[in-house]
């Protein structure tokens, strides 16, 4: 009896032993990537955060309950650089997209001046680097959509000197110079015009966007600029058949011109289940907007954060799939095949999409970092992902820049 | 015979000469002064409306144009290095549309600014003029005539002030939602409480609070609430010229005592009372004569600029306009000096945007000033400010005040 105690507690120490060893193993592996993280650049090249400070009800310095985006979130999650996007729908277009967009820069850079503390504005990658030494977060700004510009080439060298450092060619709707992936094509990609708009973002220093464009309009930026082009926020289709997202061909040539997929964390785009329910169910995605509607009214910053929150309710019934973050990873990984570890980074869509589970806002970065670490990817790899390929790619698109300058 | 007339010849000639020559001498002494004094002078002109010729094919800033009053050659010519660029709309033009067309003439600006920069460069603080002119470079500054371009939004004034503007008239020629303008009926009974809130946002960004063509009520507004000393860009004296858009001498003392300046603005109609008569029994005023001249032109600026620049030579050839020569100016520059010391008088020409009196045909003429200052008995020092060492000074007072409530925040 005595010794059966004996044998019995000598197990639970060996299984205790065991346990422990192989938590060692596991800690190891997390600390590394806990170290790895928060001395890396992490920079995310599309956040939708913008919209909801217009009203001014929100501010960054205070952690939010909804949302995923605020200082204290992206310091837990060691979120260094972030893109904060100036948006609004397609439809709004001539001055008044012009009067809106300046609106929503003035928002982002009356947040820098709020809290200097804890943001500096940075438009080069030495800022960058430098807001890094102090222990800020480097704020940059990006447009989204190129209807904003109003066709004004002024209106766009304004944006620059704004301090707007990247512009997706269109948003959802075409432009009056480029067509949009989610529209009828109207111009067979880019016009002369917006041949030229590229050309001027080049010469300004903007990086050439092509998240939301049509594969042609790709093609033919791709042709165009100078520099290296980002995607800011799309990811697979070979992995998820939507046409916001690259094709692998696409992806080889964006990365044979040294540019980046930043991959975005959407579930729509992430899983093509979920992907095929909501197509099954378009009744439901006009249930979930009629919903936003009543609960936000016209407020876009509103719309987006409930957006995502009715969404996990519909996951919740069990009527959309539950999407787990680590499609993420596989999207990660597959474009890494595909395109190359140079050619990899991360752009969210934090506020303006459906986060999938695991990833509900900034301060799960850090997992990215560790499931990556556990795929076996070098240091220097992982933070190439996480944000010196967006640096690579600045740096170079400010080299072009320096360059057309020059030869003026 | 011949030799003593050859010897009174000669004689005359000499003692002709000798005297001919003690006078220039003496005239060049001076002339001779007033040139170093000039040109190692800050010129800082705050009023400028060449920016709506940047539109036309037919004007380059870097060669001599045979019209307007200012470019490259002839601000070297007349030792102009700062200047002001004027970002100027139709006063009924408001909104979104408002914002974009000021967008697009600071856009303008900078683009030109960065084609010339050889011998410009973008300034947006005194340190910035006063480096420009260590490195005899022209100092380009932007100014934004009239508040309705902010599309009434407080945001607005920030965005222009990262865009570079450091200044900004509360009004044109018509109010606008929140400051009347002193060539309109009033409606706001000066600045309204979204006004108070635009001025003191534009103390905290640093852009120099400007009256020019603001109604009298909005002028002491602004001066009550505004931190930083004011700036009128280009008005000058109702006491020598009776009209709205120049300020009386209450005015000018009032606007000395908080520090700020105003700069002496050359449009006929502003500074010769007979002219001003004459000129508005011909066209029923300014604002009526502009107002007809952009439907005319179908609001092409650059038109309207040409279209009343031909008009009023016309009259004056017709002798219905009477002649004004730029004496008028000096004798402007000289009240506001008398009446509140030289600390608080400077230049806004209004060239390329006003009628210029003879003699001040364009920016090239400019080194006259500094001689007739000099020969009324005006110091060096007393002139350096005048020219634009006063103008500096509202600049970095401002900057300081935007320091201390941004330090606040």
């Amino acid at each position: 009896m005595f010794r059966g105690i004996a044998i019995i507690a000598l197990c639970v120490c060996a299984g205790a032993l065991m346990r422990a060893t192989s938590r060692t193993r596991a800690d190891d592996v997390a600390t590394r990537a806990q170290k790895l993280h928060f001395s890396s650049i992490v920079v995310d090249t599309h956040d939708d955060t913008t919209q909801r400070l217009i009203d001014g009800r929100f501010d960054l310095a205070h952690r939010d309950a909804s949302g995923s985006i605020d200082i204290p979130r992206m310091k837990e999650g060691g979120l260094g650089a972030i893109f904060f996007s100036i948006w609004m729908p397609s439809k709004i277009t001539g001055p008044e997209a012009v009067d809106r967009s300046l609106v929503q820069i003035d928002a982002v850079r009356e947040q820098v001046r709020k809290h200097p503390n804890d943001l500096v504005l940075a438009t080069t990658v030495t800022e960058i680097r430098e807001a890094r030494k102090q222990r800020k977060i480097a704020v940059l700004i990006g447009v989204e959509g190129g209807h904003i510009i109003n066709s004004d080439l002024g209106v766009l060298r304004s944006y620059a000197a704004l301090g707007v450092r990247c512009m997706t060619l269109t948003h959802t709707g075409n432009t009056e110079w480029a067509d949009a992936s989610t529209d009828k094509p109207v111009h067979n990609g880019l016009t002369d015009f917006g041949k030229n708009v590229v050309r001027e973002m080049n010469r300004l220093g903007m990086m050439v966007d092509i998240s939301h464009v049509s594969d042609k309009t790709f093609y033919d930026a791709l042709a165009v600029s100078k520099a290296p082009l980002i995607a800011s926020h799309s990811s697979c289709r070979a992995l998820c058949d939507a046409p916001r997202n690259m094709t692998d061909q696409m992806i080889k040539d964006l990365a044979a011109k040294g540019g980046v997929i930043q991959i975005n964390y959407h579930v729509g785009f992430l899983s093509q289940e979920f992907r095929n329910d909501e197509k099954l169910h378009p009744e439901w995605e006009q249930a979930i907007a009629a919903e936003v509607q009543k609960r936000c009214d016209g407020n876009e910053g509103c719309q987006l954060i409930v957006g995502d929150q009715i969404t996990r309710e519909y996951v919740a019934q069990g009527k959309l799939p539950r999407v787990d973050w680590n499609k993420i990873i596989e999207h990660i990984d597959h474009a890494v095949k595909v395109g190359g570890i140079d050619h990899v980074g991360l752009g969210s869509d934090f506020d303006g999409a459906n986060m999938p589970y695991g990833m509900e806002d900034a301060t799960k970065l850090p997992q990215i970092t560790e499931a990556l670490l556990r795929k076996g990817y070098s240091e220097s790899d992982v933070k190439k992902i996480l944000g010196e390929n967006t640096l690579r790619v600045m740096a170079e698109v400010e080299r072009v820049s320096r360059e057309l300058h020059s030869a003026n | 015979m011949r030799r003593i007339l050859a010897l009174l010849c000669v004689s005359s000639c000499v003692l002709g000469a000798a005297a001919l020559f003690a006078r220039r001498s003496n005239a060049d002494a001076v002339a001779e002064r007033a040139h170093n004094l000039h040109f190692s002078s800050i010129v800082l002109d705050t009023h400028d409306d060449t920016t709506q010729r940047f539109f036309s094919k037919d004007y380059s800033l870097g060669k001599h144009n045979p019209d307007g009053h200012v470019d490259i050659p002839r601000m070297r010519e007349g030792g102009m290095n700062g200047i002001f660029f004027s970002i100027w709309i139709d006063g009924r033009i408001m909104g979104p549309p408002a914002v974009q067309k000021a967008l697009d003439q600071i856009d303008a600006v900078h683009e030109i600014v960065r084609i010339f920069s050889k011998d410009m460069v973008f300034c947006r603080t005194a340190e910035e003029v006063r480096r420009a002119h260590d490195q005899g470079k022209i100092a380009a500054l932007i100014g934004v005539e009239g508040g309705h371009m902010i599309g009434n939004d407080i945001r607005m004034v920030r965005v222009f002030a990262d865009l570079g503007v450091r200044y900004m008239t509360l009004t044109h020629f018509y109010n606008d939602e929140w400051a009347d303008s002193s060539t309109d009926k009033p409606a706001h009974n000066g600045l309204s409480d979204y006004g108070k809130d635009i001025v003191r946002e534009m103390n905290r960004q640093g852009i120099m609070v400007d009256i020019s063509h603001v109604s009298d009520k909005t002028f002491y507004d602004a001066l009550e609430i505004s931190k930083a000393p004011l700036l009128a860009s280009h008005s000058s004296c109702r006491a020598l010229c009776n009209h709205a858009r120049d300020m009386s001498d209450d005015m000018i003392k009032a606007l000395a005592a908080k520090g700020g300046v105003i700069q002496i603005n050359y449009e006929k109609s502003f500074i010769d009372e007979a002219y001003r008569q004459a000129y508005d029994k011909e066209t029923g005023g300014v604002v009526n004569h502009l107002s007809e001249l952009t439907k005319g032109c179908n609001n092409d600026e650059a038109c309207i600029s040409r279209e009343m620049a031909k008009l009023q030579q016309k009259l004056t050839e017709e002798g219905k306009l009477p002649h004004v020569s730029w004496e008028r100016v000096i004798d402007h520059i000289d009240h506001a000096a008398k009446l509140v010391g030289a600390d608080h008088v400077g230049l806004g020409s209004d060239f390329d945007g006003a009628d210029m009196p003879e003699g001040l045909e364009d920016c090239s003429k400019l080194p006259k000033i500094t001689e007739a200052l000099l020969r009324k008995g005006y110091s060096d020092s007393d002139i350096r400010k005048i020219l634009g060492e006063n103008t500096l000074r509202v600049m970095e007072q401002s900057e300081r005040v935007s320091r201390e409530m941004q330090a606040q925040n």
